[in-house]
């Protein structure tokens, strides 16, 4: 049986309690984690080394300004941790992380890392709007209850990863009793050390199953909904042109993608630009060529490169300017091609990512 | 006073506009055309190249939006391989500006290419127009009416060129409620209208008249916004709060037509840094935010584009975050453009300060000591 420790705080005030144990007594050198800061209250990621500062910080608040794999790539990228930090994150921004250390784009040492069941995030929009602290009271009203908040991201609404995987905390921030008490199951050894001395109570204890089980039926039912509306079954190229062809072009989706690293993206690369005798040949052929061209082609290879470790997040979407439904369209098609390879992205650090291995037999049943 | 040819219309504004293509077109003024269409959704619009004219039916000369800059259109038509087409191009002013610096930057090339500009009443937010088409046309309806309005984007309603004659041929909707006007600024457009056998000497009175009336209404608003602005970002503090939520998606400078480069400086790995850096700045400071370095980003883009900024708005149509970028970049932009008497878009002979070295200039930002 795990050990949980139980703060008599509620549990945005207990994370709080957390963190600051940690750094006040140098059990981690520094914490990552969401803070508010400036008059107009932007809620971003930080990394604090001050412990005055944890009073600043709002770990749970509802809103992945960007997905905090990303930042944890840019930090690790040349050379894992010097010294030993405590994160906290969502689930899918773990998940998110753990596929890019196996991509090589960073690495998990010295890293203490906490996470939550996670009820689900607001659209950014509703940060653009100042709206998101208007809607806290309904959203842990909804965490109580054991609900599903309205309004979060249709991802969110739709996810049954919402327990964290590789966590060595996981904060129970789901159940009735969260503005009382503060659970904190303690996964690992690292965790339970790294809490030595704690003035709070720490005993046997584990997550309310039965809870999470419901709520995870819920959600897959919610997530065949948000499959079944968006009737890619049907598509074919009109389909894909209905719903890209407002793209602008921008690349928003690619590049808060935490899954595309690439620092120059083929689709933005040379080789991948027209010339006029491309566009000549288009008009003898079609009588008329979208420009910029290649949008669904941008789309569905961006898909292909990185479907198979689509963890859902909603990043992308959230930054589309022109409202396509992106994470949708790719957490659908991504669970398909991780359910072909039996894949889970961000589950096991140890699995090897399947573009990554080479089995002589394998799919044989696409083979003509 | 402006001179140009007076064209009877026959049914809407802009099926005068495509009238006037067309018959260009049969007249073998140009090969193919670069022209906005609806797309089958209905709630954008995209750039068309088309050879086949039958397709020009479905274009719209007056898009309620920008989607993408019309710039970044041209430049990936004629910046890699020979122009063997004449094509026509029909944009708002902002557009067939930034095509000319582009042409000037060395990523597009105009020389096959006849740029027709059309008074422009500005554009609708793409975050007003693209989650509800049907009340966005008819927003638009009332821009064209009124010109202008509360539902155009901030930098439009403070555009001063939305019926500047540029480019190499200028239609005016603005004259008289019963013709469109042609107005021919550079030798391509006067070949044009010659060729059609369109004389473009009349006096444009009423034209002058309604375009001076305007632009006395958009220096208004233009003043105050500029006062409301500096206000509002003025000093490194209010600064940093402008862009506290900038999430570092770079999508502004993507939708930028000027910020040309394939891999930008802030996306290269000369802003890769050791981990360690980032924590000794975290100690420093008691806290870093993440994404950090997003007001380096932003100055640096601005250091990089704003002698060439036009204002078109397209940074701020796509920013997920609602920032004022492009009210900001405008305005800084146009400061920087002043001191340089530097005027973007205007003229393709025109050097871009940058690329012209004067031994004695700005004697009075130097260092005295």
């Amino acid at each position: 049986m795990a050990k949980v420790l139980k703060i008599n705080k509620g549990v945005e005030e207990g994370v709080k309690e957390v963190l600051k144990f940690l750094l006040e007594n140098e059990r981690v050198k520094g914490v990552f984690t969401l803070r508010k800061t400036g008059k107009n209250g932007a809620v971003t990621y930080a990394l604090i080394k001050d412990p005055s500062e944890i009073d600043n910080c709002v770990p749970l608040y509802p809103l992945m300004p960007i997905n905090a794999a990303k930042s944890l790539s840019t930090l690790t990228l040349r050379e894992p941790l010097s010294e030993s930090l405590a994160l906290f994150v969502r689930p899918c921004e773990l998940r998110a992380f753990v596929e890019l250390v196996k991509l090589q784009q960073g690495s998990l040492e010295n890293m203490l890392i906490l996470s939550s069941t996670c009820g689900g995030v607001y659209p950014l929009k509703m940060a653009v709007t100042n709206n998101t602290d208007r809607n806290l009271e309904k959203y842990w009203t909804s965490l109580r209850a054991i609900e599903t908040p309205s309004d979060i991201r249709p991802t969110c609404k739709g996810c049954e990863h919402f327990l964290p995987y590789n966590s060595d905390m996981t904060l129970v921030s789901i159940g009735k009793d969260i503005d009382k008490s503060c659970h904190v199951v303690l996964n690992t050894k690292k965790a339970e050390e790294s809490l030595r001395g704690i003035e709070e109570e720490i005993s046997d204890g584990e997550l309310a199953a039965e809870d999470m089980e419901s709520l995870r039926k819920r959600r897959i039912s919610e997530r065949e909904k948000l499959f079944s509306d968006l009737k890619t079954e049907d598509f074919g190229l009109d389909g894909l042109i209905d719903l890209h062809g407002k793209c602008i072009g921008c690349h928003g989706c690619s590049s808060v993608c935490p899954i595309c690293y690439c620092r120059l993206c083929f689709f933005d690369s040379e080789v991948n630009e027209p010339g006029f005798s491309s566009y000549e040949g288009e008009m003898r052929k079609r009588g008329g060529i979208r420009v910029p061209p290649k949008t669904i082609f941008y789309h569905l290879g961006r898909l292909s490169h990185v479907g198979i470790s689509c963890v859902g997040c909603g990043s992308c979407s959230d930054v589309c300017p022109v409202n396509i439904p992106l994470s949708t369209i790719f957490l659908k098609i991504g669970n398909a091609i991780q359910g072909t390879y039996g894949y889970l992205p961000g589950k096991d650090l140890d699995e090897k990512i399947p573009l990554q291995t080479f089995e002589e037999e394998e799919l044989a049943k696409f083979e003509q | 006073m402006t001179k140009g040819a007076v064209i009877p219309k026959k049914g809407t504004t802009e099926k005068a506009i495509l009238d006037f293509i067309k018959e260009a077109w049969e007249k073998n003024c140009f090969d193919s055309l670069l022209i906005p269409v609806e797309i089958p959704s209905g709630d954008s619009y995209t750039y068309l190249l088309i050879q086949d004219p039958s397709l020009i039916e479905n274009a719209s000369p007056l898009p309620p939006i920008t989607s993408v800059q019309g710039a970044r259109a041209i430049s990936s038509i004629t910046r890699k391989g020979k122009v063997t087409k004449r094509i026509a191009a029909i944009m708002r002013p902002c557009e067939i500006k930034a095509g000319m610096e582009l042409h000037k930057l060395e990523q597009a090339d105009l020389e096959n290419v006849v740029l027709i500009s059309v008074d422009c009443p500005g554009a609708l937010p793409l975050s007003d127009y693209v989650p509800d088409s049907k009340t966005g046309k008819e927003k638009f309806l009332k821009v064209l009416k009124e010109w202008g309005g509360e539902s155009v984007r901030p930098v439009c309603k403070t555009c001063l060129h939305f019926g500047a004659e540029l480019g190499d041929l200028h239609i005016a909707i603005l004259g008289d409620e019963n013709s469109i006007y042609l107005i021919p600024n550079s030798d391509k457009g006067k070949e044009m209208l010659r060729s059609l056998g369109i004389s473009a000497e009349e006096n444009l009175p009423g034209w002058d008249t309604k375009i001076s009336e305007i632009k006395k209404k958009k220096e208004e608003n233009k003043k105050k916004s500029e006062e409301q602005l500096e206000s509002e970002v003025l000093g490194l503090d209010r600064l940093l709060e402008t862009f506290s939520k900038c999430i570092g998606c770079h999508n502004c400078m993507r939708a930028c037509p000027i910020c040309y480069c394939a891999s930008c400086y802030f996306d290269s790995d000369n802003t890769e840094h050791d981990g360690t850096d980032y924590v000794d700045r975290a100690e420093n400071k008691g806290a870093l935010k993440f994404p950090c370095d997003t007001l380096f980003f932003h100055l640096g883009r601005m250091s990089h584009m704003s002698l060439s900024c036009l204002g078109c708005g397209s940074c701020e149509d796509a920013c997920p975050m609602s920032i004022p970028v492009a009210q900001l970049f405008s305005f800084v932009g146009q400061k920087n453009q002043e001191l340089f008497g530097y005027f973007p878009g205007m003229d393709k002979e025109e050097k871009v300060p940058l690329v012209v070295y004067k031994e004695k200039e700005f004697e009075e930002f130097e260092d005295s000591h």
